[in-house]
């Protein structure tokens, strides 16, 4: 699995004022997160590069959004452990 | 470990922001390094001549004044989100400092957290 | 960049013990519905969960009268199985949950209160518990309202 310096972990749909803020917290060795509504966010394009950037596959499911992303940038919730575990730090927005 | 609480909530509205300090005096209460981030709507908590008297809640300007005593190393403010709201460094509590958010900001400290 | 900011001290090794903050209140949020499933799958990846502290309207899980329909989640019995059958320590912040009406039957002596609700095996515990975390090695993951 690929460990980022910062995992995080986005649960605000794009609107949210603290979406923005996400994205500009964003450095180069980076992981972006999406879940809850934060997964709206797939229908959308996002300036992160798509190796870097995932999505909570039941959260996707829930909201009929797993068409829009790729199996590989899609994870389980043992798939977030294991992005959690391995990043450096994490920040939760 | 050094911390960044980061407050994004303005003053009075909602208790976001006072829970958020709570945490940062707890964790300076017990000697860890903790360092307050105000943003967006949330650098309003920095202004100066807040009476909060007439609504009814505690005045929060004199226990921000006071955070340096208690131990809190640094009280920063997004310089966009000041822009925004027309904060100039005169208009803030003293102590406050004006910095640019970014990956490097919190790429300082080990831990960076909302209270809510 | 100012000098005065404090410089990063050190880097965690890869986490094997986490530790849950949950702010989010159950049926406002999805808060504490994402942690449970986080929390479970922690356990199954053979890692650590040395606490869960309850902060902000988070303390709402903590409440023995939550009654959903029976067609939900009951989520504050969830979580009180989860704690009990893998002995992980429930935390409700007793500033947190004071002012929000979840009381232990300590407080309720000491508050001279009618009633007292805290769902076993939560506690009520200061900051003091979170502090603890934060300053150790567990990788502490907050789990806050979406919006």
């Amino acid at each position: 699995m690929i460990s980022f310096k910062t995992l995080h972990i986005l649960n605000k749909p794009p609107e949210h004022s603290r979406f923005s803020l996400c994205l500009a917290a964003i450095g180069p060795e980076d992981g972006l997160l999406l879940t809850e509504n934060g997964v709206l966010a797939v229908t959308q394009r996002l300036a992160i590069h798509r190796e870097r950037c995932f999505a909570l596959a039941p959260d996707l499911e829930a909201r009929g959004l797993s068409a829009h992303l790729s199996s590989d940038q899609t994870v389980s919730f043992d798939g977030m452990v294991g992005l959690a575990a391995s990043a450096q730090n994490v920040i939760s927005w | 470990m050094s911390t960044l609480i980061i407050i994004d909530q303005p003053p009075y509205g909602s208790w976001d922001g006072r829970e958020a300090l709570d945490m940062a005096f707890s964790l300076a209460a017990f000697d860890q390094p903790v360092s307050l981030l105000f943003c967006g709507a949330g650098v309003n908590w920095l202004r100066k001549g807040q009476d909060a008297a007439k609504v009814q809640q505690k005045s929060i300007e004199r226990n921000l004044s006071a955070a340096p005593i208690f131990g809190v190393e640094a009280l920063l403010a997004d310089s966009d989100a000041c822009g925004r709201y027309g904060l100039a460094e005169s208009d803030l509590l003293e102590h406050a400092i004006i910095t640019d958010f970014g990956p490097e900001l919190t790429n300082r400290f080990d831990h960076v957290a909302f209270a809510g | 960049m100012s000098s005065s900011l404090p410089e990063q001290t050190k880097t965690p090794a890869p986490a094997g013990v986490f530790t849950l903050v949950i702010t989010g209140a159950p049926y406002s949020s999805q808060a504490p519905q994402t942690a449970l499933q986080f929390a479970q799958a922690v356990l199954a990846a053979g890692k650590r969960i040395d606490r869960v502290f309850l902060y902000g309207d988070g303390v709402h899980l903590s409440s023995s009268l939550s009654t959903p329909p029976s067609d939900e989640l009951n989520l504050s019995e969830a979580w009180a199985s989860f704690l009990t059958e893998n002995n992980i320590p429930g935390v409700a912040c007793i500033a947190s949950a004071l002012r929000r009406g979840l009381v232990n039957e300590a407080e309720m002596q000491r508050y001279e209160l009618t009633a007292s609700n805290l769902r076993p095996p939560f506690e009520i515990a200061g900051l003091g518990e979170w502090v603890d975390s934060a300053a150790s090695d567990s990788r502490v993951l907050y789990f806050h309202k979406g919006g």
